[in-house]
């Protein structure tokens, strides 16, 4: 797979490292009580989040899950301003009124977080209809998990794109577990790319632990979808090192196989060493990367710590569109 | 010097019980041994040390109830002295 230059490479290296950065610190946080409301940690799903987003226009549109960090820093926004989020401050992407599973800003092209199982795949079609009806230049992703792949309103929303020929990229976050349930134990047919194919789209198991070889596949897909070709769909293959909340007991996998994945498999120790032999970085210069994003994290707690709590006038805003002049 | 406090489980615990002290102030403790047992809304927890070292004082009594969050008592390493 051939490797982008040399700004791009280390822009990728350094986003799945703030990315595992944020979450392995918002995890601590969430224990101590900072995080209202819990959170979902994706650290080793990066590559994921960061080759989709980097395959994308700045105003293309994603929804997601409730696993959502990582997809938010990926597509531009601060560590500042989701950890002010996670800390329900004013100064959070949604006002310090959404907390972890809510973040989102329509503006910029993030259609949000949410806490129900598969619905980011249909508010993600939906904003496909939207870019279609109007003529734009951009596609949609809908972000999912494999718990998802089992949902009704996934598929119903697949069909529709598929005959509507919709601008839609579907992406199967697939870290294989759906909470404490094994993907492979609940998947009928065992393969999600084939059970998407009888739908009649193109289709993809590809290896979600590899920031290129997900870029590629996106890129691929969006490229299909301005062109008018329909949608795509891609399972990514990875896998979530922590809890499926912050605070869970484990108990439904090993601790080898943690280790395992995390030891051959790590996204970011995967490029790094990707970076490297390209000649781009030196084993100092990522070191003093991962320095400078430590800092930058540090200042985000530091920033969501000092920041204020939202006034209690701006609880009914953001609900409704306004469109209506309804007066809660 | 290694902090063990209650830890904020789920998406709303406010606090828990503290059931049981099983390591006294001096005491060595190694690691992974339960120093302490508190109870949440939903189950019973043992609370070990990550670290070896020696137990700091007991911050709170059996019976109390502790804010999520909260530091129940430190571990110190050899030369570390509780503030």
């Amino acid at each position: 797979m051939s490797v982008p230059d040399k700004k791009t490479s280390l822009g990728l290296l350094r986003q799945m490292m703030v990315i595992r950065d944020f979450e392995e610190t918002a995890d601590k946080l969430s224990l101590r009580g900072k995080v209202s409301g819990g959170m979902h940690n994706s650290s080793g799903q990066e590559a994921v989040a960061v080759g989709v987003l980097s395959a994308l226009a700045p105003l293309d549109v994603i929804a997601t899950t409730h696993r959502s960090h990582h997809h938010t820093l990926a597509k531009g926004f601060t560590s500042r301003e989701i950890m002010a989020e996670l800390f329900t401050r004013s100064t959070g992407i949604s006002g310090g009124r959404g907390a972890s599973m809510h973040l989102g800003d329509v503006t910029k092209g993030h259609f949000g977080g949410n806490g129900i199982v598969g619905a980011g795949v249909g508010i993600a079609m939906g904003a496909a209809l939207g870019i279609q009806q109007k003529g734009d230049k951009k596609v949609s992703v809908g972000f999912i998990g494999d718990g998802g792949m089992n949902t009704g309103r996934t598929w119903e929303s697949i069909n529709m794109a598929v005959i509507w020929n919709l601008p839609l990229i579907v992406v199967v976050d697939n870290n294989q577990y759906a909470v404490e349930t094994f993907v492979g134990r609940v998947t009928g047919g065992g393969d999600l790319a084939k059970r998407a194919e009888g739908f009649g789209m193109k289709a993809f198991n590809i290896d979600g632990m590899n920031v290129l070889e997900v870029r590629k596949y996106v890129s691929e897909a969006r490229e299909r979808a301005l062109a008018g070709e329909g949608p795509t769909f891609i399972n990514a293959l990875t896998y979530r090192y922590y809890g499926h909340n912050v605070g869970e007991k484990g108990q439904y996998r090993t601790l080898e196989e943690i280790d395992k994945w995390r030891s051959t498999k790590d996204p970011i120790d995967h490029f790094i060493s990707v970076v490297i032999s390209s000649g781009y970085a030196t084993q100092s210069q990522v070191d003093e990367m991962r320095a400078s994003v430590r800092a930058e994290i540090e200042d985000a707690v530091a920033f969501a710590d000092a920041s204020p709590e939202p006034d209690i006038s701006t609880i009914y805003d953001d609900i409704d569109s306004g469109a209506l002049g309804v007066q809660l | 010097m290694e902090e063990i406090f209650v830890p904020a489980l789920g998406m709303a615990m406010d606090n828990a019980v503290l059931l049981e002290w099983l390591k006294r102030p001096g005491d060595s403790v190694s690691v992974g041994e339960v120093v302490a047992v508190i109870e949440t809304d939903k189950t019973t927890l043992d609370l070990p040390a990550e670290t070896a070292g020696v137990l700091g004082r007991h911050r709170y009594a059996i019976n109390d109830e502790v804010p999520a969050g909260n530091t129940l008592c430190v571990v110190l390493a050899p030369g570390e002295v509780e503030a």
